[in-house]
């Protein structure tokens, strides 16, 4: 008996030496010169780049398809698909000559055709795509060549060119999926970017390989595997044993580790993604004093520190530091103290708190949900009583068209262009869906403000709604986000302002 | 019910498991008393600071702090009352549907019996985790939620094995007898049948706390358990994981509770079906 | 033994018929409860309330209770188990691509729940009237309070993160393409003959793996070993000594033969919950499974997805409890009819 037992074991740990011997021969085999393994934190919703916008999705859109337009690191438009355009000065049309010696990775050229397919005449066939919100104002494009058209738009749209470098704007294959179909699109995408899309699992793994026809810089990695690990602690794993070669998205605290040990590198990167609490014009949040003691209790300096390690930067407006809408001037105090004088005004204080209801996530950004849970804290002190609740980020949405969101959620915001038109112009938009805002006062400044062509008028615009958003209470900003890389020492790669971590700009050194 | 109760006393396993539990089961009820802090309470300075006796370590807090700064021991300590009130509630709520139509459907059968079996038949055809898992999505979360989910699960499990007791005593002489001389039916469930059951009733009830225990970290483990603002050693655990590599204490701590609490459970259970001298269906884990 | 097997998975999947039709239908009453909306949910952001209205509309949901839940029933009945709102799949497809890592995980676990229940067992018998057995039975105990989800996180903290030598997410490493013809990995690789797949896919499953079956084999043990008494006590167990057979041949010839049928049923019963303790584990270690898809599903209040993963829990064990009482008339001679 017991030697059958013993058989077993003896098996049992012989596969388990094998297996942890061979695990060690795996590790070795990951680092190849050409081949570059990241750690992505969430799949992609669709492999249609038009379908939902999703921030955490880009990177990998932009490595299979091609923007018309792109940014450089510092957020700087520049040409790509699109080598001229010029916006009309009353933003009403925009002229685009487009280049000639692209082709999608079938080999089809690409044309004006493929870019009036993905601008309006996908949209307009009612296929349910989120590209249908950002370009609704176009009327038509007027075809002139296979390489030069003419966007016509209903109303002006001085931030087209920004948007043509945004959320979803990627060029589709018209013949391809007319002919082939959507379904076979979303399953065997077809882009005109550096790389190719060669197998996906969903949940589990996308593997890319170069396209070695594509018409800009060749990529220096010739094979991308980007494997999906949602659990930030099995990411932090996987770049520790080298299953991976690079990762985002993992706790601030690690990054400090890593950066101290040899053979990995760590960065804290500030990027154009804000931190914000969105607030609601009405229930508790009634009463100016309220919202305005809200904002002044929270020590924001203090979050920065024990969740981000102090490198995120406190913001009083919403809008980062570097971009046009910010302002360096303007600080909106932390003052426990003022906030305990707003609620007394209103007869509220520690001993009679007045209650709110406060939504956050859980794992859609790092530390959300401990911010939430501090801030809470902190409310205590001066004599707010918040009932916290966790919501999914889809959720938000839905609550907001059903008037059903709590005076305050805790919100996170992407603006990979930088412009003001995308921070407050969106996040305090009554029209729009992700305003829980819908006071008029800063309203009709924000509606007012989409119909401005001149650039320096605008912009001037939006630094004076800025400061009056806050001071009215109307949104209360909490920290620029940053982005969490660790990588392996000699693997290097481009850093965007706006957090983008492009393949196709990666090299070993 | 003297000779069961006294030669329960005397196994070792019952003294311990009963130790243990009376141990946490104080905790719980004087957690006020007896936890150096306020588990609420934050300390951004402090964060992620290891137990006491780790360098690093500061005796203000003995097991260390969390993300948020707050003392591990008091969330440990107020984290078994949530976990004993749920243990406690939802067991008995699960014991009470479960064991009342146990009773009724073993002692009447006929038509009552296949109804009820056949429910419990379709609801116990459903993976428990995964049922729990949507009543809490449907239900909300909540300390009283989750006590709801686990009777609403659960109470098969009590009626399934009772039932066979209630049809074995109920094919009794003394119970015929009973009824031969006079006494009602409910007259002859309270003083002949469930007197014969009780034991039985008394093993499940201590198995299914250590069940509900498991179900409610796990639950607050994936979000869907207690509100943010009640400590849980489930939501402890979830916390934990992403900060395993600089505080793999604050995952081990509340994984021993659970260890713990569960042992104790178990070890109640086994050593009272060894003394009540019962025997069990093969019922789940 | 053929006839017998014939007729009870007959009566079975009779039987499992109404089981099915009532748990979709309380599912089905179960989700619409959700203080969610689906039409909304399925349209972008930006929908106005009367494009949700017209979605509503066209996805039936204003229609009564019973015939949104005959609508769905033709539907399946077609072949058409709904929209994943939130992934915008088939929740068929999605169920098809995930299923499989799951059987795979769970099988796996079984074998290994299996061989350490047997021979925990065996050797917690063979400890009797020995100091050890107390231990033995202590442990069992303390083993046996451990669920599998405080399992996984051991085993990941242990060897994953602190000894780093096994690998704790996904089903293979990066490097490796995913051979797509059974969706099992481990048959896949050897169809294809790629030993270094193989050994990932081995390598990747060890943890989750181990991680159920210590948390179900405690309860194997338990019941081989109290057959084992039973057994003990019959008559052919004096009369194999008296020939003068060794007691090691008789424990592990004649009396695991005949103690080992009760042990089945109770392995049988353990892998139906052992397939829904998938579900932990699969999110512990970012494993593409079902378990994962249903936590996703839940998440986000998908409803579709989760009616059609629920759904799917529920077949996969009612096959399996089907499976277990087939062998089980298979291997007892007793039960079976001419």
């Amino acid at each position: 008996m017991a030697l059958k037992l013993q058989r077993r074991a003896f098996l049992q740990t012989a596969m388990a030496i094998v297996a942890a011997a061979s695990s060690g021969v795996m590790r070795a085999a990951a680092a190849g010169n050409d081949a570059v393994t990241i750690g992505w934190p969430n799949d992609i919703p669709s492999w249609d780049p038009n379908q939902r916008f999703t921030p955490d999705a880009q990177p990998i859109f932009k490595a299979v398809f091609d923007q018309p337009l792109d940014q450089d690191p510092q957020l700087n438009l520049v040409a790509h698909l699109i080598k001229r355009w010029s916006l009309a000065p009353d933003a009403l049309s925009m002229a685009v000559e487009l280049r000639d010696d692209v082709k999608f990775h079938n080999g089809d050229k690409m044309s004006t055709g493929d870019f009036r397919y993905t601008f309006f005449e996908r949209i307009k066939s009612g296929t349910k795509l989120d590209t249908a919100n950002s370009w609704q104002k176009v009327q038509d494009i007027v075809i002139e060549s296979p390489t030069r058209a003419v966007m016509k738009f209903d109303s002006p749209a001085p931030t087209a060119p920004q948007w043509m470098a945004f959320l979803g704007s990627y060029l589709v294959p018209k013949r391809y999926i007319e002919t082939a179909g959507l379904d076979t699109f979303r399953s065997k995408p077809i882009g005109t970017g550096p790389y190719k899309l060669v197998e996906y699992e969903l949940n589990s793994r996308i593997v890319l390989e170069r396209n070695d026809d594509y018409w800009g810089p060749k990529p220096k990695i010739a094979r991308v595997t980007i494997q999906i690990i949602k659990d930030p602690s099995a990411r932090v794993a996987a770049i520790q044993s080298g299953q991976v070669d690079c990762t985002v998205n993992v706790p601030v605290r690690e990054v400090a580790r890593f950066g101290k040990e040899s053979g990995f590198a760590a960065e804290l990167n500030p990027i154009t993604r804000v931190i914000l609490l969105q607030v609601r014009n009405d229930l508790a949040f009634a009463d100016e004093n309220v919202r305005l003691a809200a904002h002044h209790a929270i020590d924001k300096a203090a979050l920065s520190k024990a969740f981000y390690g102090d490198a995120a930067v406190p913001l009083s407006v919403v809008a980062t530091p570097g971009t046009p809408g910010y302002l360096p001037d303007f600080v909106f105090k932390y003052d426990p103290e003022l906030a305990r004088q707003y609620l007394a005004r209103s007869n509220y204080g520690p001993g009679k708190p007045v209650a709110i209801g406060f939504a956050t996530t859980n794992g859609q950004f790092p530390s959300d949900y401990d911010i939430a849970r501090a801030i809470v804290a902190m409310w205590k002190k001066v004599g707010i009583d918040a009932n916290l609740e966790v919501i999914e980020y889809a959720k938000y949405f839905e609550l907001n068209r059903a008037t059903k969101l709590p005076e305050a959620t805790l919100y996170s915001w992407d603006n990979a262009t930088g412009d003001p038109e995308i921070f407050a112009g969106y996040l305090l938009n009554p029209k729009m869906p992700f305003s829980a805002w819908k006071g008029m006062e800063v309203g009709q400044k924000v509606i007012d403000l989409r119909g401005v062509a001149d650039y320096d008028r605008r912009i001037a615009g939006y630094r004076d709604l800025n400061r009056f958003a806050v001071e009215s209470g109307a949104t209360i900003p909490l920290l620029q986000s940053v982005l969490t890389v660790v990588r392996k020492q000699n693997l290097t790669y481009a850093k965007y302002a706006n957090g983008w971590l492009l393949p196709q700009s990666m090299q070993w050194t | 019910m003297g000779g069961p109760i006294s030669r329960s006393l005397r196994s070792a396993r019952v003294l311990v498991a009963l130790g243990l539990i009376l141990g946490i089961g104080f905790c719980a009820a004087f957690a006020a008393s007896i936890a150096p802090r306020d588990p609420a309470e934050q300390n951004l300075v402090a964060t992620l600071l290891p137990p006491a006796w780790v360098t690093g370590g500061d005796p203000a807090f003995p097991f260390g702090t969390d993300s948020l700064g707050r003392c591990i021991l008091s969330r440990l300590i107020y984290g078994a009352r949530t976990a004993m009130t749920v243990a406690v509630f939802a067991s008995l709520g699960a014991m009470i549907i479960g064991s009342i139509l146990a009773h009724i459907t073993g002692y009447f059968g006929g038509a009552i019996d296949w109804i009820i079996g056949r429910a419990v038949d379709v609801w116990m055809s459903f993976p428990p985790v995964i049922l729990s898992l949507i009543l809490m999505v449907g239900l909300g979360t909540g300390l009283d939620k989750v006590i709801l989910a686990i009777v609403l699960v659960d109470w098969t499990r009590f009626c399934r094995v009772l039932r066979s007791e209630v049809l074995l005593v109920t094919g009794r002489d003394y119970v015929a007898a009973a009824r031969l001389l006079g006494f009602t039916h409910w007259q002859t469930l309270l003083r002949e049948v469930l007197p014969a059951t009780l034991p039985l009733l008394i093993t499940l009830l201590s198995l299914e706390m250590a069940i509900a225990v498991v179900v409610e970290a796990i639950l607050s483990f994936v979000g869907l358990g207690v509100r943010a603002d009640q400590p849980a050693w489930g939501q402890m655990i979830a916390d934990a994981r992403q900060y395993v590599y600089q505080s793999p204490w604050n995952l081990l701590l509340p994984i021993f509770a659970i260890f713990l609490t569960v042992t104790a459970f178990n070890l109640l259970g086994d050593g009272l079906r060894r003394t009540l001298d019962v025997r069990l269906a093969q019922s789940a884990r | 033994m053929f006839a017998t097997v014939l007729k009870l998975v007959g009566r079975r999947v009779l039987a499992a018929i109404p089981i099915l039709l009532v748990v979709s239908a309380l599912l089905f009453c179960v989700l619409r409860l959700l203080p969610v909306d689906p039409a909304a949910m399925s349209l972008p952001p930006t929908a106005t309330v009367a494009e949700v209205e017209a979605k509503r509309r066209e996805m039936g949901l204003d229609q009564p209770l019973p015939q949104q839940f005959l609508i769905w029933l033709r539907d399946v009945l077609h072949g058409d188990f709904g929209r994943s709102i939130h992934l915008n799949r088939e929740t068929g497809s999605l169920v098809g691509a995930t299923l499989p890592a799951t059987i795979e995980l769970a099988l796996f676990a079984m074998a290994l729940a299996a061989l350490l229940g047997i021979g925990g067992g065996l050797l917690m018998f063979h400890a009797r009237n020995t100091v050890f057995e107390a231990i033995a039975d202590l442990g069992s105990i303390l083993l046996l309070s451990i669920p599998e989800f405080l399992w996984g996180l051991i085993l990941l903290f242990v060897f994953g993160v602190t000894l780093q030598v096994l690998p704790f997410t996904g089903r293979l490493s990066p490097g490796l393409p995913q051979p797509h013809i059974t969706g099992f990995l481990l048959l896949d690789a050897l169809l294809r003959g790629r030993f270094d797949i193989f050994l990932s896919a081995w390598q990747h499953l060890i943890l989750p793996a181990v991680a159920l079956a210590l948390a179900f084999s405690p309860a194997i043990m338990r019941v081989l070993r109290s057959s084992l008494f039973d057994v003990y006590h019959e008559d052919y167990i004096e009369q194999a000594r008296m020939r003068g057979l060794s007691e090691r041949r008789i424990l592990l010839v004649h009396a695991l033969k005949n103690a080992v049928l009760p042990t089945l049923t109770l392995a049988g019963v353990q892998f139906g919950f052992l397939f829904s303790g998938t579900l932990l584990v699969e999110v512990i270690y970012s494993y593409p499974g079902l378990g994962n898809l249903m936590v996703d599903a839940v998440r986000n209040a998908d409803l579709p997805l989760i009616q059609a993963v629920g759904l799917t829990y529920c077949v996969v064990v009612l096959v399996i409890n089907t499976a277990v009482d087939s062998l089980y008339v298979v291997l007892n001679p007793k039960l079976r009819v001419r």
